[in-house]
């Protein structure tokens, strides 16, 4: 006869903050519920007051895992990517934020982790160990990341310069990474306001990459980056060319 | 919804009318004030470590909690007790999907909270015929509930941890609530509550005081044979001079034999509940279900010893005192007829 797996939920004896902010959070029914409510509001709600023009809805893959790269100018981006996501699939979507913005304080902290899923990362010194247990959870448990490699809101609407971790994540994985572009996101919500306008936004997405030729170390880290950087601007180029008529003749 | 129903749901005017109540809210209030005293004293004649002295305080802090928590609702009435018993059967399944990993399977917990629900609904309801359908109505729902998903693989596992939540967390604490259709459900859930509690009291004071060999070494390493038998003794004794004469005085109760099986009962079985517990998390190999009272582990750390018993209890007395709340308006919400 074969013995039973009873494993507890990884984070068994975390309490409040430290188990809203830990990478081995596991929720349950309860969670779930919320979860499910919220999108359910959240959804018609987005799509009411935001009106998303979305390309490129054919390049989502239909099965997990995988990770969607974006440009990031506002607290928008992560739910406006998440909800083009099944519902079904909300608690296996993970969007990656910030430890020190989102983290600090118990009721931000519990709203972030509880309802919006999100996973906690150190800005700076993130650990080897935090990236080998997201690499766990993305290749062993499937889950969805949305990641933002700029590493924080841009504050002129441009695009920054993508970090290195998400490479480090994915080199050497046959995970799909899918590139994507938001558009009108920082008029809707630049950083420092308190409440998006009701503007339209545009969301475009790149057909998946796949990094498993990549070398697992700086370099090729590096190069992962600046691969994902250039399909972003590239989507961000033709999103221009299309929405503004006369704008497709001044690109290369 | 007639007068006595009233009465025994909201009806707190009439709390400690009955002498049991009474006296055991000010042993337990009396208790909870002289433990500091005592602490203080000890801390004065004997010498305890700090973390000793710091972890009994955070017993005693966690102590207010639990008392409050159980006896605010007993005296205010019949719902409250419901509300509160419905509140601790999903809390302490949460506690248990989350050590035994089967809050993963998130269909087999919504139909344990489903069941959970019909529990209660047949305790406020007063149905019992439902309530003692709510097993079967229950494990039939938790079986058929991941058919649909075609994955055989893992079947037996996640119906039977499933199945042993509802019954052990849903069913057996849902007697808590069953027992408050009797008028009298305020002095019966204190004796059961102080029996079980005390009897915890019992067997480590004995075991500290008599030490010697270990009960089940596997199971719990600080259980001893000595505590389970003084516990025994000492739980008897009380059950029966509290029952004697105060509790069943002049009813078929009141006669020794039947007062020994329920001091014995609650004593043994009370230990069974604990031991059953351990067992658990033996298995799984973790030390505390919970982290939710400091000092004690989780909430089934602490309830643990009600699991077996309440139901042997109330049909314990059902059955040599005639059935607990007849007489009372059956099924209030849907619709029943008066007796």
């Amino acid at each position: 006869m074969n013995d039973w797996s009873l494993e507890p939920a990884r984070d068994h004896g975390l309490r409040g903050i430290e188990r809203h902010r830990s990478l081995v959070r596991e929720n349950g029914l309860a969670t779930s519920c919320m979860r499910f409510i919220l999108w359910c509001c959240l959804r018609p709600a987005l799509s009411i007051w935001h009106r998303p023009r979305i390309t490129g809805r054919e390049y989502l893959p239909s099965s997990r895992p995988f990770i969607l790269v974006s440009n990031h100018t506002s607290h928008l981006d992560g739910i406006l990517l998440a909800s083009l996501l099944p519902t079904s699939w909300r608690d296996h979507v993970f969007p990656v934020a910030a430890s020190d913005t989102f983290f600090e304080k118990r009721p931000a902290a519990a709203f972030a982790a509880r309802f919006l899923n999100a996973l906690a990362i150190r800005r700076r010194g993130a650990h080897n160990h935090d990236l080998e247990e997201m690499r766990r959870r993305l290749t062993q448990e499937k889950e969805v990341f949305i990641i933002f490699p700029e590493g924080t809101r841009s504050r002129t609407g441009e695009i920054l310069a993508f970090r290195s971790g998400i490479g480090r994540l994915v080199a050497q994985t046959n995970v799909p990474v899918i590139p994507c572009h938001l558009d009108g996101c920082f008029r809707a919500w630049p950083p420092g306001k308190h409440f998006s306008k009701p503007l339209s936004v545009g969301i475009s997405i790149g057909p998946p990459m796949i990094f498993d030729d990549c070398s697992d170390d700086r370099a090729g880290w590096d190069s992962i980056a600046k691969r994902l950087q250039a399909a972003v601007e590239n989507l961000a180029g033709r999103q221009q060319a299309s929405t503004l008529p006369g704008a497709a003749d001044q690109l290369p | 919804m007639n007068a006595a129903t009233a009465e025994r749901f909201f009806g707190y005017e009439h709390a400690f009318t009955h002498p049991v109540t009474r006296g055991i809210v000010i042993f337990l209030v009396s208790a909870l004030v002289l433990t500091p005293i005592i602490f203080m004293g000890l801390r004065r004649t004997v010498q305890i470590a700090a973390a000793t002295y710091a972890e009994l305080w955070a017993r005693w802090r966690s102590w207010i909690w639990i008392s409050m928590a159980l006896i605010v609702p007993i005296l205010l009435g019949a719902a409250w007790v419901i509300a509160g018993v419905f509140m601790l059967s999903l809390l302490c399944y949460r506690e248990y999907a989350r050590a035994t990993g089967i809050f993963r399977e998130k269909m087999i917990s919504l139909s344990v909270v489903l069941g959970i629900c019909l529990i209660s609904f047949a305790v406020i309801d007063n149905y019992p015929r439902l309530f003692f359908a709510t097993p079967v109505l229950g494990i039939g729902l938790i079986a058929i509930v991941t058919i649909p998903q075609d994955c055989p693989k893992g079947f037996i596992q996640r119906v039977a941890l499933g199945v042993m939540g509802y019954l052990f967390f849903g069913f057996s604490f849902g007697y808590l609530g069953l027992m408050t259709s009797d008028p009298l459900y305020r002095p019966l859930i204190l004796l059961l509550l102080l029996g079980v509690e005390m009897n915890d009291v019992f067997a480590y004071c004995s075991g500290r005081f008599f030490g010697g060999r270990k009960l089940l070494l596997n199971t719990s390493p600080g259980k001893t044979v000595s505590g389970a038998l003084g516990a025994v003794v000492l739980t008897t004794c009380m059950i029966v001079i509290v029952g004697h004469f105060f509790m069943f005085p002049r009813t078929p109760m009141d006669h020794w034999p039947m007062l020994l099986i329920l001091g014995m009962g609650i004593s043994v079985f009370g230990q069974f509940g604990d031991l059953l517990l351990s067992s658990i998390k033996r298995d799984i190999g973790i030390k505390d279900l919970g982290h939710l009272l400091p000092g004690h582990g989780g909430l089934l750390d602490r309830f643990d010893s009600l699991v077996i018993i309440t139901p042997l209890y109330y049909h314990f007395l059902s059955l040599v005192l005639g059935p607990l709340g007849r007489g009372q308006a059956e099924r209030i919400i849907s619709g029943g007829t008066l007796p």
